[in-house]
């Protein structure tokens, strides 16, 4: 354990100092910042527009953070050599993959949190809404925050074996089409045109893909009309799916990082 | 570490679990409660260019973008692109209201040919439109009235329709107060009288209490007005003697009522192709208030799901941006003065709103006391008991009420007079049709002082011109 722990705390330290995220998490900050100012582009309500378009610059910058910071990782490490400092330590390769998937969490939570926090700070200063409205907007960024530890564990996966700019588009790949499922298989399982075979086909996918899309429960706090009961039991569910996806994820890393030469 | 062996199994295990979980248990929960539904007729509609729009939530704000830009295709008055902006507007942001209103809207009245009338093959796509709208924001009442009005007002037939929206839109609180009332003249329209009564009356005790409660002027104002509508409704049951027809005691044979005895309405109609795709059509309407308009329809004689006068508006399931091409649909209200009507209807220059490619054409000619002025149904009744034709009474097209309906039939090469109606002008009447004498006019307006005597009809003035010596018609 105390392998892990150290070598994801050194990971946040090093996400912390590089340039490259520290300027799409600024990039982020300042949308974020503007975004009040926006809502005269629309017709729309300020408090529907402000809030759609706060989660739409938390959870992009968020996607980007986790990509750009997983896909270099263990390439790098591997490239710089420092892997063998550390391997040639008690320590093993599943005990570092883990340990620098945490670190990867850790710092992505971090800057969601910083964004979090600046939004509502945002929101307040503009719309001055009860104590109440903002803890149900925090909401939204817990789950893309799950949801970004699912995009982390895919990335670390294809980081085992694949190279940094291969990695990037693999995974940006499977975040879009993760993030589009749900609306597919419904369209697909309602439409009553839809063939047998492309049904069969659909859920065959939904049920191998990553489904991103469950974490993006952004509708029903962006309409307040839109009432959904007993929202923590899907929050748990949709959490404990991550947490199964992201297992499978870091058991198949550890078995190809294994054997992996370096 | 764990064999490799129970790792793969392991694998493999939370792979299945995975699924499974996602599957049976999230993602139905997820499509139910989170996902927007955009569509009535199952799965979100959207393309796959679309589906990305909704990547990271972003939807409500470029439904707004976007809903500003449609706005300047209104300003520009180009109306074709502003359809699938609405439509686009609608996917990204199923809670947009206006947008399904102005949608709706736009759809059903906007379209229209070269003399205003509008293309009513887009109804049953605006009332999907609305149907769907409603289903997404079932928590206001904005799109079930919006749905009821286009019922009442432009279907402006099969009232029941309306009646249900209304009464879908009258359970939601935020309907406004001056809107419930539209409901009781959609029950009358019915031919729920009863129902119309009810719900003056409760309307009544309500706007009673907010006036006393609030002392403010527009309540007392919208309580005066309950009471009055209400006053009127009872006086008329009366007067017409609904009542006494319900009380089936033979009072309504006994007294007389003013819809006693039925007046013959000497309806006839004759229709004249004066060229491709132009026709004139006059006849008799003995009523001389004026107030009265035929629905006059042309349509192809297989237009779907049609039927007499009308159609099954509310057919589609999903909301398409073309009207069907190939089918024509034309309808018009012939205004009745000095008890006749005279009207050239001319479909020749919108040959895409009347493609006219079917081998045969129906003519259609309908009244139904339902939709009439208030001073007319004084006389026919709401169901029409006060009114007769020898020739086009009808009890069957429209159950519980006596309308008028009379159809005649044109075919292809008569409509566009082609073959052998190149030379020869083809005309159609029923069989009763007597020539009108009139005078036409440079202009086609004819003046007419009827005579003292109903037997003789009166004379007929050219409208003051160039002729007469008047100022009109100068070139």
């Amino acid at each position: 354990m105390k392998p892990i722990v150290s070598i994801a705390t050194t990971t946040l330290g090093e996400a912390i100092r590089r340039r490259v995220l520290l300027v799409i998490l600024l990039a982020g900050l300042l949308l974020l910042s503007i975004l009040p100012g926006m809502s005269v582009l629309s017709t729309r309500g300020q408090t529907s527009n402000l809030i759609s378009t706060m989660f739409f610059v938390i959870q992009g910058t968020s996607v980007l953070i986790s990509i750009v910071l997983t896909v270099y990782m263990i390439p790098n490490e591997i490239e710089r050599r420092t892997i063998y400092t550390i391997l040639c330590k008690p320590v093993s390769r599943w005990q570092f993959l883990l340990g620098k998937y945490f670190g990867a969490v850790l710092s992505v939570g971090l800057m969601m949190g910083l964004m979090t926090l600046v939004s509502l700070a945002l929101f307040y200063i503009q719309l001055r809404p009860s104590p109440s409205a903002l803890v149900e907007l925090v909401q939204g960024p817990l789950m893309f925050f799950v949801q970004m530890c699912l995009l982390t564990a895919v990335t670390i996966f294809f980081s085992t074996f694949a190279s940094p700019l291969v990695n990037f588009f693999l995974s940006t790949g499977i975040y879009l089409m993760g993030t589009t499922l749900s609306t597919l298989y419904d369209s697909f399982t309602k439409n009553p045109e839809t063939h047998p075979v492309v049904k069969s086909a659909a859920n065959v996918i939904t049920m191998i893909l990553p489904n991103f899309s469950l974490y993006n429960v952004s509708n029903p706090l962006v309409h307040s009309e839109v009432k959904v009961q007993n929202t923590l039991t899907y929050y748990v569910n949709a959490a404990g799916y991550g947490i199964i996806y992201v297992a499978a994820l870091l058991i198949a890393g550890m078995l190809i990082f294994d054997k992996r030469e370096v | 570490m764990l064999s490799k062996k129970k790792l793969l199994g392991a694998i493999a295990v939370l792979m299945v679990l995975q699924g499974a979980f996602s599957n049976f248990v999230v993602m139905p929960r997820y499509i139910k409660d989170f996902l927007p539904k955009t569509s009535s007729s199952g799965g979100s509609a959207l393309s796959s260019e679309l589906m990305f729009l909704q990547l990271f939530g972003f939807r409500e704000f470029l439904a707004g973008i976007l809903w500003v830009r449609g706005d300047t295709y209104f300003e520009s008055g180009d109306y074709d692109a502003i359809l699938p902006i609405i439509r686009m507007v609608t996917w990204l942001d199923p809670h947009y209201v206006d947008v399904y209103a102005t949608g709706m809207w736009h759809l059903g009245y906007n379209f229209t040919d070269e003399e205003s009338r509008s293309d009513r093959r887009y109804i049953p796509y605006a009332l999907a439109l609305g149907k769907e709208g409603a289903e997404n924001n079932s928590d206001t009442y904005e799109m079930f009235f919006e749905t009821g009005w286009m019922w009442f007002n432009k279907v402006d037939d099969d009232y029941e329709n309306a009646v249900k929206w209304f009464n879908e839109a009258n359970k939601r609180e935020d309907m406004l107060n001056a809107r419930r009332n539209l409901q009781a003249v959609a029950l009358q329209r019915a031919g729920d009288l009863k129902g119309a009564i009810d719900w003056y009356g409760d309307l009544l005790k309500k706007a009673e209490t907010l006036w006393k409660e609030t002392a403010d002027y527009a309540a007392r104002t919208n309580r005066d007005t309950i009471e009055g509508n209400l006053d009127n409704l009872l006086v008329r049951l009366s007067t017409r003697g609904t009542l006494a027809q319900e009380r089936n005691d033979g009072s309504y044979d006994k007294f007389p009522y003013d819809t006693k005895p039925p007046f013959d309405v000497g309806f006839s109609v004759q229709a004249v192709v004066e060229e491709s795709r132009v026709v004139r059509v006059s006849g008799t309407w003995n009523v001389l208030p004026v107030g009265t308009r035929i629905r006059f329809v042309l349509r192809d004689a297989d237009f779907p799901r049609a039927k007499e006068a009308g159609m099954e508006w509310d057919y589609s399931k999903e909301v398409i941006l073309d009207p069907p091409k190939g089918l024509t649909w034309m309808q018009d209200g012939l205004f009745v003065k000095h008890q006749q009507f005279n009207r050239k209807i001319d479909m020749s220059r919108d040959p895409t709103m009347y493609p006219c490619v079917s081998k045969e054409y129906y003519l259609e000619f309908y009244y139904n006391p339902r939709s009439a002025a208030a001073h007319i149904q004084d006389k026919f009744g709401w169901n029409g008991e006060g009114m007769t034709d020898k020739n086009f009474l009808r009890e069957d097209i429209r159950p519980g009420t006596r309308v008028v309906f009379a159809r005649l039939k044109l075919t292809k090469d008569q409509l566009l007079r082609q073959g052998e109606w190149l030379d020869k002008t083809p005309v159609v009447a029923t069989a009763n049709y007597i020539p009108i004498k009139t005078q036409n006019t440079s202009t086609g307006e004819l003046i007419v002082v009827p005579g003292l005597r109903a037997d003789k009809p009166g004379g007929v003035i050219p409208r003051p011109g160039p002729e007469t010596g008047g100022a009109a018609n100068k070139k």
